[in-house]
């Protein structure tokens, strides 16, 4: 039996699954934290706290696979891939049949467009101006001090959603405070806000053949009313994992299985340490 | 810095050479107003006509580029932002205003008032406001040549004429300024070296198609458009393209490449960031990818399809070079075809995109261009966004990311996919 | 409602009904669309087409194709125009004519050819050098080879008569404008802009001949009104002769405090401070006027005299207190003058705000605070 990891550190949050292909692929164990400042000790933490789980030995573990931002600084991983090529790899994997992923984080929104195997065929990531949807939602809740949990939920009941015309997380804050002196509901509002990101998010897809199934990924995938609202635009229904959250890492730990199962040195992107240090 | 990837050959240290002694006249004219000085832009530049008056250019653009590789543009650029212009503008002019205002200059030593700022309008608007700005700035005359954009495939009898009325007009304008007569002789020579030059050039150029390329025609290439642009209509330039060529000639003789092994061979589009130079040519160098032809590198002229100024028709054929052979007075479907045409016929695996936010005349629109590329000619294609002169704008972490998750697919692709006929 | 907002309110709608309707009347006509800032609809009328200005499309369409194709860090009204094609609106035209007003609308222009192939698109080059004795030529014969487009597309033949006869009618119309705008420096109380505006605007999409009835008509409505001076400053408004801010922006200048007496809204519907010659060669005359006889304007460059110094002229002219910059983000050459504008308007001692707007906006408020900040200063000073 094959026993791998991958561990995806984000830039709000580390996730780590181990994966196992004893007799099918299956996930041992995940573990999600916040990542904090540290982000080598949070991508150690999420490790170990899987080890724990699955009542192993980190030298148990054949092969780690870094992805995320923080890929670079997880000084026990093995080797290290973009979330990009991972999220195609773990959304084809939980989500079988997908075609397009959709994927929304704290930081980076992107699109994947990948073949039958999970491998990435194209891929588009939004422009300076876009960036930070999940940002851009937390900034929203907190002008009009709710919870981030809360939004997605209040935003399905809005009856006359608002129209919000910039995406720029600065910029919302003071169209928000106009409408709530106009005395707009917060659940129109939310409505507002929540089909303009996905509107946005549509047009960053369109760059791209969208071809069903479309899975949907990364953090923001957990609201429910931005899932909604981007359904409603896109004209079509799309998959979410219950492990959403977890699919960088999952893709991460399903390619550290297939180097275990490979002999060859796959040396071109270790190149990175080489490089990395000298500026 | 130690470096591993880029090559240095004798040509680095001459271009340096031949840099230094054109800042050093520069700085010669600033002190004792000789020689007479021209500033112009890169784009489709009529640096040969100069060469009638003994005159020296000086291009802006260089200096804001030069400032923003050595790390220096953020002051400029900040000054010029006090004086009121917007984030959204052009970095590069913010820069040189920004210079122009604190006396800054790339190499320390001193840039002269030009004698006339000659705006070149090659389809940049930008141009226009900038020469415009610093005329007011620096009280120096200025003189519009206005170049009629592409429209059509090739330039109307009209448009020709109306550049050579317009470069006589320039000739008069220096006449006066300068005190000198024109010398017809001289810019027949220097039109007769810029053919030179180009032809060398154009050849290196084609270097690139071989596998692997002895050169990187977008990080390389920049090196070597200085000399391109200053020296190609003076013997100093044929001399200086003619070792170029013979050295990276041998190289490739010899079977060397730019990496130990070429993994990728690209086309890039657009400027680079340089503010960040060196970190963005290691996030290629680290997939030993190698850009086999570029766009930007056609700027000031394109030469490797063919054309070649004319010492038999001098006017007409820097007319022609304004008009017709310079990428950015070139129309955007141009463009395209010019990128499409490198992807065949310089065998490249890929596209690398690079908006610049500072410059509107290469970036807008370049979301359609890929559409076009990876929609209908189903070429890998990569977009990505920073600036050319203003660091604020280059976000490391991110243009990495997207870097490598392109050259992991690609490096998917190439392995799968039949090899290419 | 007056007759000109009813006019206004269909110029706006992006189903274009007053197109449509020409079209009904000129069984095969065709309609060409022209970008900001100013086009030669002389040379199209006279070819028996529509010309209509096209200023984007405002609030009243959602950006959800254009951002693909053009990114960040560019003005509004080239990802609608671009987006208006990319969702049918332009169905009902036939044509569409660019200029050399900045490098975002250059690139539209092709970008346009690529994505709509069976349209006749063009790219007209303005001279950017009016001191150069050859650029009367060079124009004139740019206008003769747009003609010859606009010819074969027709399948007609346009002779001197017939481009005299356009020139004439414009005249007129552009005649009336001008009128209007004296008779509002005058008596800014008579003649609201947030009106004069729509009034004007839709000379984008009417025919010449009913627009020209439209101003006549305003022409003895305006100072037949019963109007009261308020206690206002005047102001000049500067940098919105592209994209177009929203009427509720106009609107909320005035209502805090300010009788805007001149603007560079859809300034190409008064580009001319005179009339075009109607004898001798109509190209020539064209291109002269263009060159001799139009107004300053940040997307017309003329280096015999400074835009600044037309600005202050301007101010000077109409007696404002004020200027009024209002900007479309990322409007290049609006930002790029603002900062020559600024120093001259500051040499003559007179007041200004910088404003940023798009096209579409919705909420003001931010906007509202700063304008009715810059009024109370200056009328507490």
């Amino acid at each position: 039996m094959r026993i791998a990891a991958g561990v995806d550190v984000g830039s709000t949050q580390t996730k780590a699954v181990i994966m196992s292909d004893n007799g099918g692929l299956n996930i041992v164990a995940r573990a999600l934290m916040d990542t904090g400042a540290n982000v080598q000790r949070a991508a150690e933490r999420a490790f170990d706290t899987c080890c724990q789980q699955a009542d192993l030995h980190s030298g148990d573990v054949g092969f780690v696979v870094g992805t995320g931002y923080g890929r670079y600084k997880i000084a026990f991983g093995n080797t290290q891939m973009t979330e990009i090529t991972c999220h195609a790899k773990g959304a084809s994997f939980l989500c079988p049949g997908t075609r397009t992923v959709i994927d929304m984080g704290g930081q980076d929104s992107k699109a994947i467009s990948i073949g039958a195997d999970g491998e990435v065929l194209d891929f588009v990531m939004n422009d300076k101006c876009a960036a930070g949807t999940g940002r851009f939602l937390a900034n929203a809740a907190e002008v009009m001090g709710i919870s981030l949990d809360e939004i997605g939920p209040l935003s399905l009941q809005a009856k006359h959603p608002v129209k919000i015309a910039t995406v720029c997380t600065v910029f919302v804050e003071s169209d928000i405070l106009s409408y709530l002196a106009q005395g707009k509901s917060g659940e129109d509002i939310l409505g507002g806000v929540h089909t303009a990101i996905a509107k946005r998010t549509l047009s960053l897809a369109r760059r791209l053949n969208i071809e069903p199934e479309i899975t949907m990924t990364g953090g923001v995938a957990r609201n429910v009313g931005m899932v909604h609202a981007l359904e409603e635009v896109i004209g079509r229904k799309m998959l979410v994992s219950p492990d959403a959250q977890f699919i960088g890492a999952v893709g991460a730990a399903l390619f550290a299985l297939e180097k275990l199962g490979q002999s060859f040195e796959f040396g071109i992107w270790r190149g990175d340490h080489a490089t990395s240090g000298g500026h | 810095m130690s470096d591993k990837k880029e090559y240095r050959g004798s040509i680095h240290q001459q271009q340096k050479n031949l840099m230094l002694a054109w800042y050093d006249q520069l700085d010669r004219a600033a002190n004792t107003g000789d020689p007479p000085t021209v500033s112009m832009m890169i784009s489709g530049n009529c640096v040969e006509l100069l060469e009638g008056f003994g005159a020296v250019p000086i291009y802006p653009e260089v200096n804001a580029l030069q400032l923003a590789i050595r790390h220096q543009s953020l002051d400029p650029i900040l000054a010029a932002e006090d004086l009121g212009y917007a984030a959204d503008n052009c970095a590069y002019v913010k820069a040189d205003i920004g210079c122009i205002l604190k006396g800054i200059t790339p190499t320390g030593g001193k840039l002269p008032t030009p004698t006339l700022i000659l705006c070149n309008f090659v389809g940049c608007n930008t141009y226009l406001k900038w020469f415009e700005h610093t005329a007011k700035l620096q009280k120096a005359p200025l003189y519009v040549i206005d170049v009629p954009f592409m429209r059509a495939d090739t330039p109307s009898r009209s448009d020709v004429e109306y550049v050579v009325k317009q470069l006589q007009e320039t000739v008069k304008k220096l006449e006066q300024l300068t005190g000198r007569k024109f010398d017809h002789d001289r810019f027949r020579q220097a039109v007769e070296c810029s053919s030179r030059s180009e032809e060398l050039w154009s050849q290196i150029k084609h270097l690139a198609r071989r596998s692997p390329s002895p050169f990187d025609a977008y990080f390389d290439a920049i090196t070597l458009m200085g000399p391109l642009y200053v020296y190609r209509a003076r013997p100093e330039g044929v001399e200086f393209f003619e070792a170029a060529l013979a050295e990276l000639q041998a190289k490739s003789d010899a079977g060397k490449g730019v990496y130990e092994q070429e993994h990728f061979r690209l086309v890039m589009e657009g400027p680079p960031p340089y503010p960040y130079f060196r970190t963005f040519r290691d996030m290629f160098a680290k997939w030993q990818a190698c850009a086999v032809a570029s766009t930007y590198s056609t700027v000031g002229g394109l030469w490797e399809f063919g054309f070649r100024h004319d010492p038999d028709k001098p006017f007409e054929s820097v007319a022609m070079h304004m008009i017709a052979q310079n990428v950015t007075n070139r129309n955007f479907l141009q463009r395209y075809e010019q990128i499409r045409r490198y992807v065949e016929d310089w065998n490249a695996d890929g596209v690398i995109i690079h908006f610049v936010k500072s410059c509107r005349l290469f970036s807008a629109g370049q979301g359609d261009m890929r559409d076009y590329f990876t929609k209908q000619l189903g070429v890998p294609t990569l977009y990505i966004e920073s600036d050319l002169e203003d660091p604020r704008y280059f976000a490391e972490a991110q243009t990495k990311n997207r870097i490598d998750a392109f050259f992991e697919a690609l490096e998917h692709a190439k392995a799968t996919a039949p090899v290419r006929a | 409602m007056y007759f000109f907002e009813r006019s206004f309110d269909r110029c706006s709608d992006l189903g274009f009904p007053s197109v449509r309707k020409w079209k009904e009347q000129h069984p095969g006509g065709q309609v060409i669309a022209y970008f900001p800032v100013y086009a030669p609809v002389e040379l199209i009328h006279a070819a028996g087409m529509l010309p209509v200005g096209l200023s984007g499309a405002g609030d009243r369409l959602d950006i959800q194709h254009a951002d693909a194709r053009f990114g960040s860090f560019i003005c509004s009204i080239v990802k609608t125009t671009l987006e208006m094609g990319l969702t049918g609106h332009l169905e009902p035209f036939d044509g569409f004519l660019f200029s050399t007003i900045c490098d975002s609308a250059r690139n539209l222009c092709f970008v346009m050819k690529r994505n709509f192939p069976s349209m006749y698109v063009d790219f007209l080059h303005l001279p950017h050098n009016p001191s150069s004795p050859a650029a009367t030529q060079f124009l004139a014969e740019e206008y003769r080879r747009v003609l010859g487009e606009l010819e074969r597309l027709g399948n007609c033949k346009v002779n001197d008569d017939a481009l005299a006869c356009s020139i004439a009618l414009y005249n007129r119309n552009r005649a009336l404008i001008r009128e209007l705008y004296e008779l509002r420096r005058r008596s800014p109380e008579l003649v609201p802009t947030s009106e004069l505006y729509q009034l004007i605007r839709c000379g984008n999409f009417l025919p010449v001949e009913e627009h020209t009835t439209e101003l006549e008509q305003a022409l003895t409505h305006f100072p037949s009104r019963n109007a009261k001076k308020r206690d206002s400053i005047r102001i000049v408004v500067e940098g919105s002769f592209c994209e177009q801010p929203p009427l509720p922006l106009i609107r909320l200048i005035e209502e805090a405090g300010c009788y805007i007496v001149d603007d560079d809204f859809v300034i190409g519907q008064n580009w001319f401070d005179s009339d075009i010659p109607t004898d001798g060669d109509p190209l020539l005359a064209l291109a002269c006027s263009y060159l001799d006889r139009s107004v300053y304007s940040s997307v017309r460059h003329d280096f015999r005299k400074p835009r600044w110094e037309g600005l202050v002229e301007k101010v000077r002219r109409s007696k404002a207190d004020a200027v009024l910059f209002l900007i479309a983000k990322f409007c290049e050459p609006a930002y790029f003058d603002y900062v020559p504008y600024k120093q001259e308007l500051e040499g003559a001692g007179i007041p200004h705000l910088p404003l940023e707007f798009e096209e579409k906006s919705f909420t003001f408020d931010r906007l509202r605070t700063e304008i009715e900040t810059f009024v109370e200063s200056l009328i507490f000073d």
